[in-house]
Parts: structure tokens; sequence; C-alpha cells
């Protein structure tokens, strides 16, 4: 059935186009393609858009807009919700480019939205097989764009580029082979020429990679293998073949360094998780950030978090860059809270730790030394009969992407309190099949129960300025805004609005389902601040009444 | 001729232990191809510690679940229990162990729990359950609910006596509790008037709390607006020592229980 347009109105679109009139001719001339200089200046210029992950390069998920702020943001008023109807959960960071919404959602489907009024514009919804092995729930962590391109990973580990305009397929390459264990979950990060992924499958014998492809063509430009094959320095941190099959998975998007060209990218643990007697040595470059130069993908120096884990301690955190004082003198330095319980400062031109100091309960290590290594406590390897260790496996933070403040120099980071009784057990490596030799149990009891913390740490320090207590542990990420406003969600559902200075709570909303592993964005739509939040299967746009918030433009 | 094929599987096991997959099982075989295996015992204690153990106990003598020492003595198969671990058990919270869990260590767990299973069933049923009913519907049928009838502050019991050990259901009645069951912590309201609310938890978070009052109402409150929320120390259950509930009651109640073996609400 055709729709029900007046005649006049038809006859109108239809001189439009003859005419080649721009509709709406008062507006102002509309971007072109998404450039590398945008994709440097990050939310800098305006931040009227959101085209990288973590907002800029260095993912400080900070917005320069001020219109909402603590005085008016109790009274955001929701502008719509957008469904997928699909199953699963939103685990993304949404682009949003001229008044338009990128966005990918659980099995890889993905939508361009319309940011007036939530409505789909198109839809891509990849074909996936029956058989995917994807571990960890089926996700996926955002788009990257360039030109007048989005690209995306699968969780048959491929990497797509569609077409901006009408999400068609552009070129597909593939990561690796999903029945072996492969699968790919991160949002992209494009530097220059190149679209630089990684890949999941940490629990599935893989050997993992960061890889960058021709952002034009498709083709696969360098691959670093996050395990040195024989003859590479570090090979040998690893027992007899255990290399071959010793996870290490990148699946969480990295950092990238303009002025040293270097891109920082934290990788997963080492397989099997538990039961290590197969792997003994460091295992090299497991649970490390790794730092590569962004044209070649060679090593320019790594840190190892976790030297030979145990308690499955993926150190796939996002990694924060920032010029900063200490004691008086300015560093460059790359900021990580772990899953394993700590929390560091490291220089980022030589990998040296700066600080080092847990942020959370951590009975594992006792404290990092002067070299950088983590000082054991005794009885933390798991066997049989189980062995109690703090953080849990789920770690004192995780993928859920943390955020800071350059005006005060806060890192703020959604941070766990939980523990677990950790068992191991001899697994078999059969292709494809999980691969972890153990299991945890999580301490959970009338008097230990898990709780969340969002917590603000001095990165000159390590010490914590504030903290805002949740009865349950949260998996939202973090953004802030130049108006001291920090936005997230507990582990119930409710989207929070916090002071950044202080951590008190300004104003939340019931979402009916928790921000999993995703942060809210911030942008303009005609002249207003947008803040956009997904929750579960839903995204909601919210901003201030009409008339509210405009004075302080 | 499939017996055979995996005592094939099983004697090669001892060398290098290839793992049995899921997929290849139509039948899975009546004896246990790993039983008496040391190694495949060592892995299976993992495997049961920390997969089975927060529900059936370290001791496998059964906590949120049943007791597990006795199921061979009361005439489980291998294969039987193989099935109850593949499926689970539907409609109660005995969890399948999931299609990932290739079948090598659901026999693992099998082998070991094999080494502490005790030779005779001890349960022995000795009590009047007619009886036993009776004191159920004077002293328990207020706040729980057996096939159909009864209160609500508390969880049914229609399938009591086959969801928990015996030793556990002793243990709750007089009183000693590990810990409160999720959905029924008990929970102390103080209004603005000064007014108390007491009742069992069903849902909260920062800002608000669900719960069950004495009288069954079924209520929300937003924490701004009572005076204050805590949770309580005591179970909303009273502890029923031997003053209120004589030895001989309690077996015969426990008699009782043990027929409670599951409620159909299909109208016939
Ligand atoms: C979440 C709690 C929970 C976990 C975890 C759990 N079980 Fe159970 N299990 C139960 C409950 C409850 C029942 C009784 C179900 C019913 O009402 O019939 C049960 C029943 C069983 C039975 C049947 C007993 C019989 O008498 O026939 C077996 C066997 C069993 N479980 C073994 C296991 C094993 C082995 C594991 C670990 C792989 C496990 N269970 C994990 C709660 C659990
Ligand atoms: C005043 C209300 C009340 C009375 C009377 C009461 N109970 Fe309970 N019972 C509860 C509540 C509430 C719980 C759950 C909270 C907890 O475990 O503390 C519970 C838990 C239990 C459980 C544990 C159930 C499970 O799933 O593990 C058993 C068994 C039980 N009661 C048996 C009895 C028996 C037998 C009686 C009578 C002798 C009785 N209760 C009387 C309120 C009551």
């Amino acid at each position: 059935m055709r729709p029900m347009i007046p005649r006049f109105v038809r006859l109108a679109l239809v001189s439009a186009a003859v005419l080649g009139v721009t509709l709406g001719a008062q507006q102002a001339t509309p971007p072109g393609p998404v450039t590398n200089q945008e994709l440097l200046d990050g939310l800098k210029a305006d931040g009227s858009n959101w085209l990288t992950f973590g907002g800029n390069y260095a993912n400080h998920r900070f917005s320069p807009l001020t219109q909402i702020t603590p005085e008016n943001v109790g009274s955001l008023q929701p502008k719509w919700t957008f469904q997928t109807a699909t199953l699963g959960n939103f685990e993304t960071t949404t682009l949003v480019r001229d008044n338009v919404l990128y966005v990918t959602g659980p099995l890889n489907v993905a939508w361009a939205v319309d940011a007036r009024s939530g409505r789909q514009i198109w839809r891509y919804r990849r074909e996936l097989p029956d058989n995917l092995t994807a571990c960890c729930g089926l996700v996926n962590r955002g788009f990257a764009a360039l030109g007048e391109r989005l690209f995306m990973v699968t969780l048959d580990a491929h990497l797509l580029a569609l077409d901006m305009k009408t999400g068609a397929v552009v070129w597909d390459a593939i990561l690796g082979d999903y029945k072996t264990g492969y699968a790919a979950t991160l949002a992209p990060l494009v530097v220059k020429d190149k679209v630089i992924v990684g890949v999941a499958g940490g629990e599935y014998g893989i050997r993992g990679f960061i890889d960058a492809y021709d952002a034009q063509s498709g083709k696969r430009a360098w691959r670093f293998y996050t395990i040195p094959g024989p003859g590479d320095p570090g090979n040998n941190t690893w027992q007899g073949e255990s290399w071959k099959i010793g996870g290490t998975g990148v699946w969480v998007t990295g950092a990238y360094d303009p002025e040293t060209n270097a891109i920082f990218f934290g990788t997963g643990n080492p397989g099997p998780d538990y039961h290590s007697e197969s792997r003994e040595g460091d295992n090299l470059y497991s649970c490390s950030l790794v730092v590569l130069d962004a044209d070649t993908g060679t090593l320019k120096w790594h840190y190892q978090f976790t030297p030979h884990d145990v308690h499955d301690y993926d150190s796939t955190e996002v990694p924060i860059l920032a010029d900063i004082p200490i004691s008086g003198q300015p560093r460059k330095v790359v900021m990580f809270a772990n899953r394993n319980g700590f929390y560091y400062t490291l220089d980022r031109t030589t990998g040296r730790v700066i600080v080092a100091k847990p942020f959370v309960q951590t009975t594992w290590a006792k404290s990092i030394d002067a070299q950088g290594r983590p000082m054991l406590q005794p009885g933390h390897r798991p066997d049989e009969k189980g062995e109690r260790t703090c953080p849990d496996l789920t770690g004192g933070t995780n993928f859920w992407p943390p955020s800071f403040d350059p005006r005060t120099r806060l890192f703020f980071v959604n941070a766990r309190e939980a523990c677990a009784t950790f068992y191991a057990y001899k697994p078999e490596y059969v292709p494809g099949q999980r691969f972890t030799g153990g299991a945890q149990q999580l301490v959970n009891n009338r008097d230990e129960k898990p709780f969340g913390a969002f917590r603000a740490i001095d990165p000159a320090t390590g010490e914590r300025k504030w903290e805002f207590l949740t009865p349950t542990p949260s998996r939202a990420g973090i953004l802030t805004t130049a108006s001291n406003l920090l936005f997230t969600g507990d582990g119930e559902g409710n989207l929070l609005a916090l002071n950044s200075r202080t951590g008190t709570l300004l104003w939340r909303y019931q979402m009916g389902a928790t921000l999993h592993g995703t942060s809210p964005v911030t942008y303009m739509l005609d002249g207003k601040q947008q803040l956009l939040v997904p929750a579960g299967t839903t995204l909601t746009a919210w901003a201030l009444p009409d008339g509210a918030g405009n004075a302080t433009r | 001729m499939r017996v055979l094929a995996v005592s094939a599987f099983a004697a090669v096991c001892l060398m290098g232990c290839p793992v049995l997959r899921a997929q290849d099982t139509g039948e899975p075989p009546a004896v246990n191809p790993l039983s008496g295996n040391a190694v495949a015992i060592q892995t299976g204690m993992g495997l049961f510690r920390s997969r089975c153990a927060d529900c059936h106990g370290m001791d496998a003598r059964g906590v949120r679940g049943p007791d597990l020492t006795q199921v061979w003595a009361s005439g489980r198969t291998d294969g039987g229990l193989f099935r109850t671990l593949r499926r689970g058990i539907p409609g109660t919270e005995m969890p399948s162990v999931g299609p990932r869990t290739p079948d090598d260590e659901v026999w693992k767990i099998l082998a070991y729990l094999k080494t502490l299973a005790a030779p005779t069933a001890t349960d022995v049923v000795a009590g009047n359950s007619q009886n036993g009913e009776r004191v159920f519907r004077t002293q328990c049928a207020g706040c729980h609910r057996a096939n159909g009838t009864g209160g609500r502050l508390g969880p049914d019991l229609s399938r009591i006596g086959i969801a928990r050990a015996r030793n556990a259901i002793v243990r709750r009645v007089r009183g000693a509790t590990e810990d409160f069951l999720d959905g029924y912590e008990p929970v102390i309201i103080t209004l603005k008037n000064g007014q108390t609310v007491r009742g069992v938890r069903k849902n909260g978070d920062l800002f608000s709390v669900q719960i069950m009052d004495g009288r069954e109402r079924i209520q929300g409150y937003l924490r701004a607006d009572v005076k204050d929320v805590q949770p309580g120390k005591q179970s909303a259950m009273p502890v029923f020592g031997p003053e209120r509930l004589s030895e001989s009651d309690l077996n015969d109640l426990l008699a009782y229980l043990g027929t409670l073996k599951g409620f159909d609400p299909s109208v016939k």
C-alpha cells in the first residue's frame, strides 16, 4: 500500500528533488565525510558529535558541553525511546554525527537512528552461524567511523565496513576462524587510514592478536600476536607448546597518542584461565598493556600487570591518556584501573610504573614493587580444593569504560567489591571448546555480599577523593561533563547523575534495565544538549524542557 | 557395542584423557566409564566444589539442594544420574550442567560423588505422617503453602520432600539459619509517623524497597518517604525449639514433609 501523502506535498517533494533544492535551505552546509582531523579533535571543538569509542583518542569520555548542569539536571525529560526488538542487551558506545546516531546492538544488529525522533533510518543484521562459540555474551561495543564508512566487528570474527548512509556492507574481512573459538566484540579504533581491531576467545584456546586493516580496501596491513611465536622475545615465557593456545584476546578498544603515533591496548587473560600447570612462566603479553606503532604494529613497550595470571584477570579495561603534573613535574601518563584490583599510573613513554595502588580490596598481591612486579601473597593459586581471593573473577573493575576530567584531573572508575573461591582442575584442549580449567564461587552470604562503588581517584597519588556506594555491583560505564556532572548507572537499573567533584547524587531515573558495559554519551541537537542512555534493549534520549538551560549557553 | 566403545575410550583416558564430546551421545552409557579413575576423581572434586557445592554442600549432604550421598543407595543408576545432570530437573532449582560441559566432565563429577556415597540409605522415615500433617497445619501452614493451601510469607513447601535434605530441614526448623532465602530476607521499615512495618524483602535498590508484610500485603516504599529501612537480624520464621515442637512431633512433621513431592496445579 502506498503511504497516504497529500498530493500537493508529493508534488512539492518531487519538484524540490527535480530542481535540486535543499529542503530547509536555511540550514548550515551539512558536514562532509568524517575526517581524520575530526577524530584527532575528539570532543574538543564543540562536543556536538561523538565520533570515537572514548569520545577522544585519549578515552576521556569527558564532554565540554555545559547546558545540563548540577542545578537543572533534575528537570531532564525523556524525548524518545528506541527498542531493539532483539534478545540480549546493548553494550555499545553510540556514535553521533550530523543528528544521526550509529549504534551497534546484540547479535550484530546495528542501526542508524534519527536523533530528533528516535526513528530508525536503516538497520543492518548479520546472519550468524548457529554454532557460534562466542564466550561471554553476544554483544558488540560499537562502531568506528571514517569517511562515509562505519566499521564493526562480528561475533563470528569478521570486520565489516558499512556504508554510513545505507548500512550496506562495503567490505568484509575475516579476522579468525570462529569454529576454533575466535570472536570479536570491541569497537574498532581508526587511526589515519587504518582500522585497528582485536579478537576475543581467551576461554577457547585461541592465540590472540591485534590487526590493522586498510580502511579503503579492507586488506590487512599488519598483525601483532599478543603471544610471541618461537624465536620472538617472550616466547620462552610459555612452557612448551602452550603459547599456541594461550588465549590473550583483545576485546576492549585501546587509546591512541598522535604525538608518538602509539596505540595502547589492554590484553586478556592467558588460557587455560585457572589451571596453569601447562603454561608455567610469565605468559607474555597476557594481562598486559601493549603499546604498538600504529603504522607497523611493532611493539614499542609493554607492561604486564599480572604475570602468570590464574584468576581470569583480563587487562581488557580501557586505558586513558593524559598529561598531568606529578610531584611538580609534568608527566605524560597512561591511567589504568585493572580487573586485578590495582589502579596504575604509568609513564606513557617508558612504561615505568609511577603509581600502583589497590582501589578495591585486593588479596592476591601485597603491592607492586619498584620494578613494577606484583609482590604475591602466598596461597592464591587455585586447585581442586579451592582458594579464596579478592577481587573475584569479574574483578575490581572490568570492560565498562572509566572517565577522566582533565580540569580536575580526577579518574572515575566503577568499582566492584567482591571475593570468590577459585577452583582449578585439569582441562583438555579441544578446538572450539571451552578451555578454562576451573571456575569460581562468588562469596555471597548474609555477612559478606558483593557491592559496588563509584570512585574518584587522583592519578598523581592513587588516592581516593570520593566514593558513592551502591548495594550491588554495577557494569555501567561513566560519562563526565565540563559542568561537573557524572552520568552512570547502578546495578539495579537506576540511571544516576552525580556531582563529579563531590560524588553527591543529583538525579536518578529507573530505566528498567542496567547500563551493561555501556556508558551514556552527550551531544548537541538543534541547540539543545542531549543525553543518550543505552540500557538493556533500549536507547533513551534526554534533554531539558523547552526554555530551560538555554541561559547558560 | 556402545558400552564397548566407551570403555575403549576409558582405557585410553588413563594415558591421555580424551574429551567425550557432548554432541556424540545418543544414549549415555549405563555405567560411568570413569568410575574409580583417580585422575577423574581429582578433577571431579574441583568441578563438584565449584559447580554443585553451593547447593548440595561441600560434603554433598545437602544445603539448598538434597543430600546426594544416598542417591545410589536409594536405587539411582549412573546412567540416570548422568541424564539428571545433563538435563537438570525442569521447574526446580536444579540446573542443567549446560551444553558447554562435555560429557567427560559430567562423568568426572559422578566419579567423585561416588567416593562420597553412603553404602545404604540412612534417611529412614520413621514418623507418623498423619500427625505430622496436623502439626504442619497448626504450626507451619500460617506461613507456608503446601499443595495449594497455606500462607505465603514463607516459601512454598510443596516439593520440600525432594528439594531439601532432611538434616537441612531439621536445622532450619530448630532455628539455625545459615542464610535467608532470596526474596525472604527480613526487613523492618520505620514510617515517618514512627510506625514500623515488618516483612520479607522481595526486591529493592538504593531508592526503594519492595516487601511482603506480616499480613501478606505486598507493597513498595520509597526510601525518601520513610524514616528508615533496616535489614532484620532474625528470620521471619520463628525458632521451633523442643519446647514448641517436641522431638516426636518433629519426627512426624519430617515424615509428612517427606511426602511433599511437588504440587500439580492442572485442573483435572
Ligand atoms: C542452584 C542450586 C543447585 C545447583 C547449583 C545444583 N543443584 Fe542439584 N539439585 C538442586 C535441587 C533443589 C534439587 C532437587 C530438585 C527437585 O526438586 O527435584 C537437586 C537435585 C539433584 C539431583 C537429584 C537427586 C535425586 O535424589 O535424584 C542430583 C543428582 C543433583 N542435584 C546433582 C547435582 C550436581 C552434580 C550438581 C553440579 C553439577 C548440581 N546438582 C548443582 C539444586 C542444585
Ligand atoms: C511466621 C512465619 C513462619 C512460620 C510459622 C514457619 N515458617 Fe518456615 N519459613 C518462613 C520464612 C519467611 C522462611 C524463609 C526465610 C528463612 O529461611 O529464614 C521460611 C523457611 C522455611 C524453610 C526453608 C525452605 C527452603 O526452601 O529452604 C523450611 C524448610 C521451613 N521454613 C519449614 C517450616 C516448618 C516445618 C514450619 C512449622 C514447624 C515453619 N517453617 C513455620 C516463615 C515461617
